[in-house]
């Protein structure tokens, strides 16, 4: 029997493992509870993953960067029917969890999103999509993200757990329901990322604001709960906006393919419900990425154990909103709504590093900067020309990556030192030279050249000149950037004179991710030019966007217009700094133990090797201790936030208002 | 887009070579006017240099035996910048790498338990979040005139910047000030080493470091004022006359003026450098549309 015309039954075959696969191991980790075969699971799992991303590559390649997935006959009956009948009873599910925690309000959302959602099916009986799954670059980009640190995250949620839950005391391990979420998690991103059909990427949607719910309120305490629900709610009335936007859209548009809505004969249509019914979707995408005034849940997530963090804030859930937000890119480009979705997300990544500035838990820096990050991913796409829709896709691969490990990272230490806060971190090199080192180069790729996400901003800055405001949010809130993670960067380094580091002790499952996803930070930054040439640029020029100038990867780097209009050769710079960084070792040995002294202490130094007790007043010992400057007064979380929240809701109501 | 010629090689090598010694010989000569103006003899205009190799020839006396590594990436992107400069690449990742070779050296001073390099440290970096929306925006301005970001399109603009980017190169000089640590915004290093913050910054580095340190300081002064020059690029020693006039401003106000605190300096800036640059590029932005 052919169920599928036209394509190879590998591309099904693919797509039913790439979706799947991690359910099926999902429900493997719940019904064998042993750890040694959960262990086996997870680490096959992954590597099946791997393989079929590289395989999609592959199969996209050949198909010059355009593959369709039609499902014909029984297959297409059986996967619109389950969809269905999945789709209303996760409703059901999110009603009944409403109902348990005594929340209305999740009831209610729920209801707003399940009545339109049945009046739309029984009353509009909208068209099926005939390409019910196409892969595009920019899919491919997520497949790979999702498919490659998602289970990355979860090897190194193997040890984690183990330590985690020892901490924690439990009786009866609760690692199975964890394992569960988590994979279910992945393979509703993959579904969600390739399939054409808007109504089925809605309840992909739906389905991660369901698994995010479960796993921050994974360890079952008051405040998981807590925060756990209003991620929920938040997620939920983002539901809400998908849910008008599709109907908007479709009675429009006549169609529920992705394809066919996000073209740039959709930007044209300006007299019509459209640009309200795509506001709609953006906003959905804000509330999914945590822009502001939507940022809360995304903080409150910190709760859960740090694994869950990494996912929520690299590969799955927030990037969700943003490759929504990208993939409509086409159908608002050059239009005021375009350009007010630059507003809102310069204005969250302004407003998000200036907050960053203020904290010293290391976990909520972390946070602000995802959630700052992601609003220039938002900004980029919202000026909407061919080096911004460049610099938001690099933007979203680099951040996935870096991000990734500094979760990562910070779980390590938080094990290792008891604490998650910055000032507890002075010294780390002497305790953990291994992850301080990978931290520090995960920072440095957050922040300086030649890595990729300075490269975006650079690229952001470079296709903002032609709108004011936006650019001088980007560039204030660069400025920020530089501050808090300049900071945290010099404390973990800080250090006393010892004369051999030695590497600590850490789990097998947490050392090799926490390798795997360094070296994946470098290829990336190192091969800027090769994966713009081969997947950004053939994206942009599918996506149709308008705009002269064109941005390629040649002679080791990017350059706009062949380096008429501005432009950096990458590689030459790493060379530079591999090269600095060989040396390192070399330099470090020069220095000998009696070359050393203690710092400058007004001459009041004791015994103390360190240099950091001297002699006080009275002849009594004191310790010298410098924290960091927060400039609590100036950049006030608290008080901040009310403003920045009234600020962004604005600027989403004037949004509003000139669309309608 | 450069590719790599015989004549590009050159170029950077000259650069590298005669940038730090044209940016000592300056070093000498503000030392030289600083005390006229303070009714001192000064040391002659080749102190620096001698200075320099002193400080080489010293004991290697560190804290710990990874400070070496922050002064050599300090030292090493102020060149690449310089290289970049001559070669004419992009302005805007010029910038960038040179935050990169700043914060090399913060991070040099907080690597040390030490208080008084680490309230320095602190202190430049408050500086650092002054002057890089300044920077930037400068950039900015430069791209709205001359329709790119690359440093080859300045020189080949028909009418000197500095017609169309008034306000911008003021506040350029403004920010100026913050960069080459000088008063009234020289409170992360203190200038004199005897007062509140013992040199802040460099308070640890000593012998062949601070050699270093030194050595960077004259490559950015260098690439400082060729970046003035570019406000007046044709013809071009009309440019070098003003970034050598702006040069000698700032030992004026470096000579009459007091030490402020942060908080002023961080208000004043991002009100007077942000303020001025801004409305500069408004005006140029309204004019283009």
């Amino acid at each position: 029997m052919h169920f599928v015309k036209g394509v190879d039954a590998v591309e099904l075959q693919l797509l039913a493992v790439a979706i799947l696969l991690p359910a099926f191991s999902a429900i493997l980790c719940y019904l064998i509870r042993k750890a040694a075969i959960r262990n086996i699971i997870v680490v096959a799992t992954a590597f099946i993953m791997f393989a079929v991303a590289g395989k999609f590559v592959q199969l996209l390649f050949q198909n010059g960067g355009h593959l369709e997935i039609v499902l014909e006959g029984f297959a297409a009956v059986t996967t619109e029917m389950v969809i269905k009948v999945l789709d209303f009873l996760l409703f059901l599910y999110l009603i009944l969890i409403g109902i348990k925690l005594k929340k209305p309000l999740v009831v209610v959302l729920t209801l707003f999103q399940l009545i339109p959602l049945l009046v739309f099916e029984f009353g509009m009986h909208p068209a099926e999509v005939e390409k019910a799954f196409v892969l595009d670059y920019l899919s491919l980009i997520m497949v790979l993200l999702v498919s490659i640190i998602g289970p990355i995250i979860t090897i190194f949620s193997l040890g984690y757990m183990k330590e985690h839950e020892h901490h924690l005391n439990l009786k009866k391990s609760r690692q199975p329901r964890f394992f569960v979420i988590l994979f279910m998690f992945l393979g509703a991103m993959n579904a969600l990322v390739m399939t054409n059909n808007l109504l089925w990427l809605y309840f992909f949607w739906e389905v991660t604001t369901l698994c995010s719910f479960l796993l921050i309120s994974h360890d079952g305490n008051e405040q998981s709960i807590k925060n756990a629900t209003r991620a929920l709610i938040i997620n939920m009335a983002g539901g809400v906006a998908f849910i008008f936007g599709i109907i908007f859209i479709y009675k429009i548009k006549k169609t529920l393919s992705i394809e066919d809505i996000a073209t740039a004969q959709s930007a044209g249509d300006l007299a019509t419900f459209l640009p309200l019914g795509i506001g709609l979707l953006c906003l959905a995408g804000f509330t999914k990425s945590a822009q502001f005034p939507f940022q809360s849940w995304l903080l409150g997530a910190m709760v859960a154990p740090t694994p869950v963090s990494a996912m929520l804030h690299s590969s799955t859930m927030v990037k969700a909103g943003v490759y929504l937000i990208v993939r409509f890119s086409p159908s608002y480009a050059g239009t005021r709504l375009g350009d007010l979705i630059a507003v809102v997300g310069g204005f969250t990544f302004l407003a998000g590093s200036a907050i960053a500035v203020s904290q010293s838990n290391g976990k909520r820096v972390l946070a602000y900067s995802t959630i700052a990050n992601l609003g220039l991913i938002v900004c980029c796409s919202g000026i909407g020309n061919p080096i911004a829709i460049g610099a938001a896709i690099l933007l979203i691969i680099y951040h996935a990556v870096s991000k990734g490990l500094l979760f990562l990272c910070i779980g390590t230490i938080e094990q290792g030192i008891g604490s998650r806060d910055i000032e507890d971190m002075q010294g780390l090199m002497k305790k953990m030279p291994f992850t301080t080192v990978i931290t520090v180069i995960g920072m440095i790729s957050m922040l300086l050249p030649p890595f990729g996400v300075l490269i975006t901003k650079w690229l952001a800055i470079e296709s903002a000149v032609h709108s004011p405001i936006v650019l001088v949010m980007i560039i204030l809130g660069s400025a920020f950037t530089v501050v808090f993670w300049a900071q945290w960067i010099g404390i973990i380094l800080t250090m006393s004179y010892k004369p051999v580091l030695k590497a600590e002790k850490l789990f097998f499952s947490i050392r090799s991710s926490l390798a795997a996803l360094f070296v994946a930070v470098l290829a990336c930054s190192i091969g800027i030019a090769p994966i713009f040439n081969s997947i950004i640029k053939p994206q942009i020029e599918r996506l149709k966007i308008q705009g002269t100038a064109v941005l390629s990867g040649e002679n080791g780097g990017i350059w706009a217009n062949n380096g008429q209009f501005g432009g950096f050769g990458i590689v030459y710079f790493f060379i530079i700094v591999l090269a600095i960084l060989i040396t390192i070792p070399f330099f470090m040995r020069k220095a000998k133990p009696e070359s050393m002294k203690t710092p400058y202490l007004c001459g009041e130094n004791t015994a103390d090797t360190r240099g950091i007790e001297f002699m006080g007043p009275g002849e009594k010992i004191e310790n010298a201790l410098v924290h960091n400057y927060y400039f609590k007064n100036i950049f006030n979380e608290s008080g901040l936030t009310l403003w920045v929240n009234v600020v962004a809701g604005a600027i989403i109501l004037i949004m509003f208002g000139v669309v309608i | 887009m450069e590719n790599i010629t015989l004549q590009n090689v050159i170029l950077i090598i000259l650069a590298i070579v005669i940038s730090p010694i044209l940016g000592g010989i300056l070093t000498g000569i503000d030392r030289k006017i600083s005390a006229r103006m303070q009714n001192r003899y000064g040391p002659p205009i080749m102190q620096p240099f001698y200075d320099f190799f002193k400080l080489l020839g010293k004991e290697r006396i560190t804290v710990n035996q990874t400070q070496i590594v922050y002064v050599i990436a300090h030292l090493f992107f102020s060149i690449v910048c310089v290289a970049m400069f001559v070669l004419k690449q992009d302005l805007l990742m010029i910038i960038f790498i040179l935050a990169f070779s700043s914060i090399s050296l913060i991070m040099g001073a907080m690597s040390v338990r030490s208080p008084y390099s680490k309230i320095g440290a602190q202190r430049e970096i408050i500086q650092m979040m002054a002057y890089e929306p300044v920077l930037l925006l400068m950039i900015v301005g430069i791209y709205l005139t001359t329709k790119s970001f690359m440093i080859k399109s300045v020189f080949e603009h028909g009418t000197p910047l500095l017609f169309s980017l008034p306000l911008v190169f003021f506040a350029f000089l403004y920010v100026l000030t913050i960069k080459l640590r000088k008063s009234p915004f020289d409170f992360s290093t203190s200038h004199h080493g005897h007062q509140e913050l013992i040199k802040g910054l460099t308070t640890e580095f000593s012998g062949p470091q601070l050699a270093l340190i030194e050595l960077t300081h004259w490559y950015d002064l260098v690439l400082l004022l060729a970046m003035i020059s570019l406000f007046f690029a044709q013809p071009l020693w009309v440019g070098i006359l003003i970034a050598l006039v702006s040069y000698f401003l700032e030992m004026v106000i470096d000579n009459i003026s007091a030490r402020i605190t942060w908080k002023w300096m961080l208000k004043l800036t991002w009100v007077i450098g942000i303020g001025a640059a801004v409305t500069n590029i408004i005006w140029i932005y309204m004019r283009n549309k």
